[in-house]
């Protein structure tokens, strides 16, 4: 990622993406642009392929491209690995972040800050420096200094571990993040927390993903655009109304759509 | 096999000790482990022979203790090198078993060895100068650390034997370090007596460089009341057996056994356990894992013994393991043999890689694969490291492990 | 409690199959050589391919030896002293079920298999075995409107040679150990079964084993094959008179499923076990083992092992087609001085093949109850997974209880999981019981029979019941 990219330059482009897994076609041409500034929202039921598009764009393993491209800032990263994508500003939020036992949060945390740091040519931090920036960060999610001891995620509750998603996400400070399901599991205060939380962090220059069943995240932060998927397709694109529309009528209303060209 | 041809013929020594010599006499009519025995089936060939193809070891070069600059109170000898022991201090005293009490406990204990079960052990002994046999009787209170070394130089076989007696109401932490040079084997058998109340928190760490070799015995018997905790690590040797035999002689006794064992290249390590119940209210808590890459073979087989007597014997074993790489084997064998009802015992195994899912996350966070599996690694190590006595601040074998090849 | 009538009702029952039918046998003599070997096959008039078979495996035999690492303790085994063949005498030719000597028929009636028209079972086809020869076959007609081919291996011999030629010996081989060897050499009859592609088996298919003399060996010998997308349920049965000598019996069974095919293969094995002091009872050294040859096929054996003086048996899957999957649900009861190791390898060979190890041992009187099994996961068998679960109860304090789990793995991405544990029956659980008013006997078949349950469950219904009836009968006497 050399190239100088101009500020209006679009962060994310998916265009015409299809991928499966074990043979199994998920994504059936999918695209989807993402420019500075801007909040997308993805919708649709559950295996319409909307969590499968968010791991593909962080390069799982699991999953193949068989045609199409993803290209962050103008950049094609069809074949970067995970963590280059991470370390170049992509962040994925996980619907069900995982447990990882006998790995401490803090070491975690650390470890990954500082391998996006060094991308950005910025000086790696010490234990120290780092539990600096940690206590910040945690006033944003209202998360207690505790947390950082224990192992990654293990034992947390639901709305824990989504604002250890969130605390990820400013520490690593990406130009985009996807928000797979972040409101699932929540409660209201735990909601506004995550969702205050999103809004702090995002900015002019950074785009925004977020992946979800309800209204009640995009009644907290509105988005640019809403996306309709169904059967690894977006099949209808809208403003913020569409998503309000949709939850009046349900998917139902969806079903009959024709792919909008 | 050198070795195995002159306990043939019987021309290993000229000055034979009494002790070596009922060892060799033992071993002459049969002087190898049954290779189709469930002992030694899956043990490489040609490494248990490489391992008897050198000299004995008898005049051994003076041994530097690595990691040495250290101020902490801590007892360290040199199995070999220390004679003539006594340490007082305070509330104890450390001191050498006299010759005769040792030879005694030592034939008394071969008496009962079965040539196939405890052939690491009569090999041991029929090996071992009478320099090499360290024998300690402890007693005492407020004890500091000790740490007990053997060491094989190159380019020859070294026996070395440990006995401690730990006198009763006595509590020690004990660190054995076995290290092999280039081109080396090692024979080391320790033998532990826990009175009653006694406590011993045991760690055993044994590495080695290029082609070395390692058989490593360990006979615990436990007294009443009396509590035993092993922490050990075995990596870095090209073949090496670790054969651990616990019997609590009168039930009533804590046993709880970490143990780890790495293997990469084309190594082979094998760790065997036998824990005896001989008596009611037993307690068993045993973890082993193995971690094998590249070409390497990973064993265990751990057996618990629960006879009638041993009634509300409490026994748990585990063993898990981690395959790397698709030329790596492990085998695993757990055994259980019951016949007292009122017990409750649980064993369970798994096999398994480095878990991909949490691989994935971390990557998503710009955490590469290595550093991830490293993460990885070092918490599955973690578990059986911390359990390792006095390791923490001179032994940094997490960081050895994770960064060595 | 599914069955807790049937339960009360056996408590008290001794072995009820222990009578001896009282017929007029062909046996030969005495003894084990080349020559018999040679009459067993002129005696069935085989082909030259089968009499070779059995000569390649009679002198592979001679040169094995009687396996002992299971460690059990028997009598030595003279196999000079054994029948090789008994046949009830009858007419040549058996038109049709008529023609059978009635008191075989009896016979069968009063072990609960009826075979004439007018009683026999209504959703089973039966195989009757008594010694060496398979006596009838029901439902063959109706079977054979699906193209579902089962009769008794000796026939299946004469009419499908082609089959028994191409996979007869392909999953055991002759000399894979030295049971199989002897059965290979000198097996009499058994029973043969053809699903043909796409077909469904519209009803179970059973045999049922009886050995009625106390000096002939049993060696029978099972082939079932399930061409591609055909499905079939076997159940087999077995029982024996009361002798206070040991009858040997080894028999094989050899199972090959094609690509999307399932066998489901259950066993109540209830072979005379002896009395309380140990004198007479069964030697059952059986190899059964099932070949997943095809792609996404499956073969699921389910035992309840309550019988015989000793039992050594060890149903396996080898796991050769990719997504393919095998499964092991195993009850084992000893009482007295029985001796049952039992236990299952599943070897996985193709990718993503599955396996599952459910066994329960229940040991009791001064038995002595192991589990040994292998679970091995194969360099290309990527993908692979295994779950094993082996629990073992122990009732009375002279009973013992083995495992003998062993795991070997050469590919990393392949997942093993293993638990094992032991209980009794807790004093509190029966107390529990017993305090609602229910007796002490039944409370612990209770017990048993919940301790058992995810094994029954893979059980067929009749099967199920069965099996309760035995595990509270077999526990008679052997607490309190």
């Amino acid at each position: 990622m050399q190239r100088k990219m101009k500020e209006s330059d679009p962060i994310l482009e998916v265009q015409n993406l299809f991928a499966s897994t074990d043979n199994l076609p998920i994504l059936k041409g999918v695209s989807l642009t993402v420019n500075p500034g801007e909040i997308h929202a993805i919708m649709g039921r559950n295996g319409c392929g909307k969590s499968t598009l968010s791991k593909i764009i962080a390069g799982h393993p699991s999953y193949s491209i068989t045609s199409g491209d993803i290209k962050f800032s103008g950049e094609n990263i069809n074949s970067l690995e995970p963590e280059e994508r991470a370390q170049s500003g992509i962040f994925l939020g996980f619907q069900y972040p995982i447990e990882i036992p006998g790995v401490s949060n803090l070491e975690f945390l650390r470890v990954s800050t500082n391998a996006r740091r060094k991308f950005l040519n910025k000086e790696e931090l010490d234990t120290f420096d780092f539990e600096e920036l940690v206590k910040e960060k945690l006033e944003l999610v209202k998360m207690d200094h505790a947390f950082l001891s224990r192992s990654v995620n293990q034992g947390f509750s639901g709305g824990e571990k989504k604002r250890n998603e969130i605390l990820q996400m400013a520490l690593l400070e990406p130009k985009i993040a996807i928000l797979d399901e972040t409101d699932s599991g929540l409660d209201i205060d735990a909601l506004r927390i995550v969702a205050s939380g999103i809004k702090k962090i995002s900015n002019a220059q950074t785009g925004i993903i977020l992946i979800t069943h309800y209204q009640r995240l995009l009644d907290e932060i509105e988005p640019n655009y809403v996306h309709v998927m169904a059967d690894g397709q977006i099949i209808k694109t809208g403003g913020s109304d569409l998503a309000l529309e949709l939850e009046k009528k349900g998917y139902e209303w969806t079903d009959n759509f024709v792919k909008e060209t | 096999m050198e070795i195995i041809e002159q306990i043939k013929t019987n021309k290993l020594f000229e000055n034979q000790t009494e002790i070596q010599k009922i060892c060799i006499d033992k071993l002459q009519s049969n002087p190898l482990p049954n290779p189709k025995s469930e002992l030694w089936r899956l043990s490489n060939k040609s490494k248990f022979s490489n391992l008897l193809d050198y000299s004995i070891n008898e005049k051994d070069p003076k041994f530097d203790i690595p990691f040495l600059n250290n101020t902490q109170n801590i007892i360290r000898l040199v199995i070999g090198e220390d004679n003539k022991i006594f340490l007082k201090g305070e509330n104890y005293s450390i001191r050498q078993l006299s010759k005769n009490i040792l030879d005694e406990y030592i034939k008394q204990k071969i008496s009962s060895f079965d040539q196939n079960e405890h052939w690491s052990d009569l090999l041991n002994l029929s090996l071992s100068c009478e320099k090499n046999i360290l024998g300690l009787k402890i007693n005492g209170s407020k004890i500091p650390p000790i740490e007990i070394f053997s060491h094989a130089s190159s380019n020859s076989l070294t026996a070395k034997t440990l006995v401690i007696f730990v006198e009763k109401n006595c509590d020690i932490e004990l660190l054995q370090v076995n290290l092999c040079e280039e081109n080396s084997s090692l024979s080391q058998s320790t033998f532990l007596c826990l009175e009653e109340n006694s406590s011993i928190f045991h760690g055993v760490v044994s590495y080695g460089e290029n082609k070395s070799h390692l058989l490593n015995s360990l006979n615990v018997i436990q007294q009443k009341n009396s509590e035993y905790k092993l922490g050990s690590l075995h990596f870095k040797l090209d073949y090496a057996r670790f054969e651990i035999r616990v019997k609590q002689s009168a039930g009533n006794a804590k046993t709880n056994i970490k143990g780890m064992q790495i293997t990469k290249n084309d190594e082979q390590i094998s760790t065997h356990t036998k824990i005896d119940f001989n008596g009611p209210n037993g307690f068993l808590d045993q973890i082993n894992k193995s971690l094998a890459d590249d070409k390497s073979h990973a064993i265990f087989e751990g057996s618990i013994i629960v006879p009638k007597i041993a009634q509300k014997t409490d026994a748990s074993q585990l063993s898990r393991n981690l395959l790397l790489s698709n030329r790596a084997q492990i085998d695993t064998k757990p055994q259980l043999e019951i016949i007292a009802d009122d017990v409750k015992c649980k064993h369970g195994a798994t096999i398994s890689q480095l878990n991909e899912e949490e691989l994935f996350y971390m990557r998503t966070r710009g955490i590469t694969l290595t550093e991830a599996s490293k993460l990885q690694l070092s918490s599955y190590f973690q578990e059986i490291i911390s359990f390792i006595p006095v390791s923490k601040d001179r032994w940094d074998l997490l960081d050895k492990l994770l960064h060595e090849n | 409690m599914v069955n807790e009538n049937l339960v009360k009702d056996v408590v008290k029952e001794p072995y009820k199959y222990g009578f001896v039918t009282d017929i007029e046998t062909e046996k030969i003599a005495k003894g084990l050589n080349e020559e018999i070997v040679r009459l067993i096959s002129q005696k069935k008039e085989e082909p030259k391919y089968l009499l070779d078979f059995r000569l390649k495996a009679f002198k592979k035999w001679q040169k094995m030896e009687e396996p002992d690492w299971a460690g059990l303790g028997y009598k030595q085994i003279d196999y000079q002293d054994i029948i090789y063949y008994s046949a009830p005498k009858q007419k040549e030719k058996i038109a049709s079920l008529d023609e059978v000597d009635p008191k075989l028929l009896e016979t069968f009636d009063k072990l609960g298999i009826p075979l004439t028209e007018q009683k026999k079972l209504t959703n089973v086809a039966v195989d009757a075995v008594f010694d060496s020869v398979s006596i009838a076959t029901t439902f063959r007609e109706e079977l054979a409107e699906h193209g579902v081919i089962f009769s008794s291996i000796s026939e299946a011999v004469k009419n499908h040679s082609n089959l028994i030629e191409k996979y007869l010996g392909t999953v055991v081989p002759a000399s894979d150990n030295y049971f199989a060897a002897l059965n290979s050499a000198v097996f009499s009859d058994g029973s043969f079964v053809y699903i043909p592609k796409g077909v469904t088996c519209p009803m179970d298919l059973s045999s049922y084993f009886r050995i009625n003399s106390g000096d002939s060996g049993q060696f029978e010998r099972t082939l079932i094959i399930a061409e591609e997308s055909s499905s079939v349920s076997y159940l087999e049965g077995c029982t024996a008179p009361m002798f206070d000598t040991n009858t040997l019996h080894a028999a094989v069974v050899e199972l090959i499923a094609l690509d999307d095919a399932s066998i489901k293969y259950s066993t109540v094995q209830n072979w005379y076990a002896g009395d309380e002091k140990g004198v007479g009872g069964i030697f059952n050294f059986v190899t059964k083992r099932g070949k997943c040859l095809g792609k996404r096929s499956k073969i699921s054996w389910s035992q309840v092992e309550t019988g015989s003086a000793i039992t050594w048996k060890y149903p396996s899957c080898l796991l050769l087609g990719e997504e393919s999957v095998g499964e092991f649900y195993s009850v084992a009861l000893t009482n007295n001085l029985q001796q049952a190791d039992t236990g299952t390898k599943m070897i996985h060979i193709g990718p993503k093949t599955k396996s599952t190890i459910v066994s329960k041992g229940i040991s009791a009187g001064n038995s002595i109850n192991s589990y040994r099994g292998l679970v091995k996961v194969g360099a290309k068998a990527t993908g692979s997974r295994n779950y094993s679960q082996c629990d073992s109860m122990l009732i009375g304090d002279q009973a013992s209880a083995n495992t003998f789990p062993y795991i070997k793995s050469q590919q990393p991405n392949s997942e093993i999981e293993h638990e094992a544990s032991t209980c009794r029956i807790s004093e509190d659980q029966l107390f529990y019981l017993q305090s609602r008013g229910i007796e002490f006997e039944e409370a612990i078949s209770m017990m048993v029979s919940g301790f058992c349950r995810d094994v029954f469950n893979q059980l067929p219904m009749e099967f199920a019941a069965e099996a309760d009836k035995l595990l509270a009968l077999k526990l008679e006497g052997s607490v309190g």
